[in-house]
């Protein structure tokens, strides 16, 4: 019995190093398959293929399949791949939202048992979030947040007792009543509203209600959703609608109307911005978030590197998350992407050009002393629903007028549900 | 003989089976994602479906588009289709123009008008360099549904007149002269002869133009999303969106019933209302 259990072990160890193409020697490439949400754009593609991953390729002898995808399209084939037993893909580059909802669904590998990876310290933030219900299923591997972005001329307009230092630095000062002001101003001497926000349906505005304007006025994104403090906010924000560029509920992205002249400040990801300070580095100046009453909220995007059960080149993927985690490959990645690193070690390498204006921009932001940071919560499925939950208050308070009571009243029961049902505190 | 018998069928077993399997599966799957729960008949979707804040406003929304679109289309399809029937010089180059929109796609088509219309696209600055306003026309945004909503029209009559045209056209060049000519005979003017000869025989073609355009517009979505984002909402995109975003695929399945039943609704009163009449046939 013992014997042939054994055989049966040989035949299998055989077996496998064949369709893996191990033996018969060096000859033969391995091709990872490495499937991405993030870097899509055509020119952050060639950026990858070209620059990225051919070192990694010369070095390891070790092909990349690199299939920028969608996030529902991932989902699709990953769950195919996962039902019928026969897994193509080797390495998943996704959002932590994504790789929340992969691992409740066990699709992920336990990653705790990998060798240790070198020369690298992870922030210890991210370090935490990549462990799920106790298993490591992801190394976090680029990170993002949103800002604003300033037009320098905008500076002529500043309200009394507010200085450009303020606004740069994200002083005390620098609050959202200010930024109220400082619209009103723009408003008078262009005759145009002259803020601007990605509210399209593309657009990531449910990400400034949830993460930067709710904890800014009620110290939470979701557990204070129906709340005086909540109240207050929205008044707050059926005031400074008016300032706010009438064309924002169709754009996705602020890049073009920050350059076309259109609004002379917006908010938007770093990432959909750094294409306008590229272009007019001169021009625009990007700056910390306003605070509120509870401090200055904003939120911190991570993307990490994953494998999915099954993956048929775990030490190979393994190998490519050990180079992209690199310090010198994520400074390279921030250079080409506006992705900022994960790892420590990378953080002091700051390039000059248009990108240290943004660098400096998050990094003020990020070391303001009233910070309150926000994570995107894990919903798994339910995350649509939740964003979906703060544009349908904004447009029927802001947008329809309604009364913003009733409106929460309506909604807030539902956004109870969600975290009841996911067993999870509202944050 | 008992072979003869089976040839039709035989024939018509592949038709069957491709109807079978692309579209009478999905569609069995969506009444199953509509209307079960836990793998047994309920209404919870449908509740859900419906107490959506977006649902109504996604229905009145698409069916006024329709309403407002396909007779607008239809119309100018046939004045043009009319005109273009003689002979002419420039009569060639003059279709191919008026075709050249049906290679667009209707998100190229949004993002055309999107760049025209915004306030420093071209329109805009045409305007304000002529001088005739200070500051750019807002089209886009929530408070100009009703410009939104225009523009939405505007681009679809733009994009998507030719289709009918072409359609019209075609039953327009079929109509033999005899008739005409026979009319012409007899003293007919022109437009006794169009409202008595050439439109009633046009009817076959009306009714495939208006059968193909208004399934058309019960679709709806990508131009609606890149001119109006969301502030005017419309069946498909509230179903991508339920889908996409929200995943709630049970939800998603009634808004695509909606579309399908909608349409089907549709396509058979024209059916009945438009019947064809063919002069060359039913004469015995």
């Amino acid at each position: 019995m013992k014997r042939l259990f054994g055989l049966l072990l040989v035949g299998v160890v055989v077996f496998a190093a064949v369709a893996s193409g191990c033996i018969g020697g060096t000859t033969e490439k391995v091709t990872v398959t490495f499937l991405s949400t993030q870097l899509n754009p055509p020119e952050e593609r060639v950026f990858v293929k070209d620059e990225l991953l051919k070192p990694f390729t010369d070095e390891s002898n070790v092909e990349i399949n690199f299939v920028p995808i969608q996030y529902t399209d991932l989902i699709t084939r990953l769950e195919g791949e996962e039902k019928t037993g026969k897994v193509t893909i080797d390495v998943i580059g996704d959002l932590h939202g994504g790789m929340d909802y992969m691992a409740s669904q066990g699709w992920l590998t336990d990653l705790s048992n990998m060798p240790k990876l070198e020369g690298r310290t992870f922030i210890s933030t991210f370090e935490k979030y990549s462990v799920i219900n106790g298993k490591k299923v992801y190394v976090p591997w680029m990170s993002a947040t949103y800002v604003m972005v300033v037009n320098k001329d905008a500076f002529k307009y500043l309200p009394a007792g507010l200085t450009q230092e303020d606004v740069m630095k994200g002083t005390e000062k620098w609050t959202y009543d200010a930024l109220l002001q400082w619209g009103k101003n723009l408003k008078e001497a262009t005759g145009r509203p002259q803020l601007g926000f990605p509210a399209g349906p593309k657009g990531l505005w449910h990400r400034f209600l949830h993460g930067y304007i709710y904890p800014s006025f009620t110290g939470y994104q979701a557990k204070k959703f129906n709340s005086p403090e909540a109240i207050e906010m929205w008044d707050y924000m059926k005031e400074l609608w008016p300032y706010i560029n009438p064309s924002s509920t169709v754009w996705d992205a602020m890049s073009d109307p920050l350059l076309k002249g259109e609004v002379m400040i917006a908010w938007d990801h770093t990432a959909r911005l750094k294409n306008a300070i590229e272009t007019k580095p001169d021009q625009f100046v990007v700056v910390p978030v306003p605070r509120g009453p509870k401090g200055r909220g904003f939120i911190v995007v991570l993307a990490g590197l994953a494998i999915p059960e099954g993956a048929p080149h775990q030490d190979e993927a393994w190998k490519l998350i050990d180079y992209l985690t690199r310090p010198d490959v994520q400074v390279k990645v921030l250079e080409k992407t506006g992705f900022f690193p994960t790892v420590e070690e990378a953080s002091g390498k700051l390039p000059e050009g248009p990108l240290k204006i943004l660098a400096q921009g998050v990094q003020a932001q990020a070391s303001t002393p009233d910070a309150l940071v926000a994570i995107i919560p894990n919903l798994g499925e339910k995350g649509g629903q939740f964003t979906s939950m703060y544009r349908e208050a904004f447009e029927r308070i802001v947008l329809k007028n309604e009364d913003p009571q009733k409106v929460l009243n309506e909604l807030g029961p539902q956004m109870d549900a969600i975290f009841k049902e996911l067993g999870a505190e509202a944050p | 003989m008992e072979r003869r018998y089976l040839i039709p069928y035989l024939l018509l077993l592949p038709a069957v089976l491709y109807l079978l399997g692309f579209i009478g599966y999905p569609l069995i799957q969506a009444f199953y994602l509509a209307f079960t729960k836990d793998g047994a008949f309920s209404l919870d979707t449908v509740r859900r479906a419906v107490s959506d804040y977006y649902f109504w406003d996604a229905i009145k929304n698409t069916l006024l588009f329709g309403a407002v679109i396909v007779p607008i289309q239809l119309t100018l399809a046939v004045v043009l289709a009319l005109f273009m029937n003689r002979a002419f010089k420039g009569r060639d180059l003059g279709i191919y123009a008026l075709i050249i929109p049906l290679t667009i796609s209707d998100v190229a088509a949004g993002l055309i008008w999107f760049s025209m219309l915004s306030p420093y696209g071209f329109l805009n600055k045409m305007l304000m360099n002529i001088g005739i306003i200070d500051t750019p026309i807002y089209f886009f945004g929530y408070q100009y549904r009703m410009r939104e909503f225009l523009v939405i029209v505007l681009a679809e009559i733009w994009r998507a007149t030719s289709i009918v045209f072409v359609i019209i056209l075609a039953g327009l060049q079929m109509i033999s002269r005899e008739y005409i000519e026979a009319a012409e005979v007899f003293g007919a003017g022109y437009w006794t002869r169009l409202r008595h000869i050439v439109l009633p025989m046009l009817k076959p073609s009306i009714q495939s133009a208006l059968i193909i355009r208004t399934l058309f517009a019960m679709q709806v979505f990508g131009i609606v999303l890149i001119l109006a984002g969301r502030d005017i909402p419309v069946l498909a995109a509230e179903g991508f969106r339920q889908m996409v975003d929200i995943k709630d695929p049970g939800v998603a399945s009634i808004y695509a019933l909606i579309i399908a039943g909608v349409s089907l609704v549709l396509a058979a009163l024209y059916v009945k209302f438009l019947r064809a009449e063919y002069l060359e046939v039913g004469r015995e």
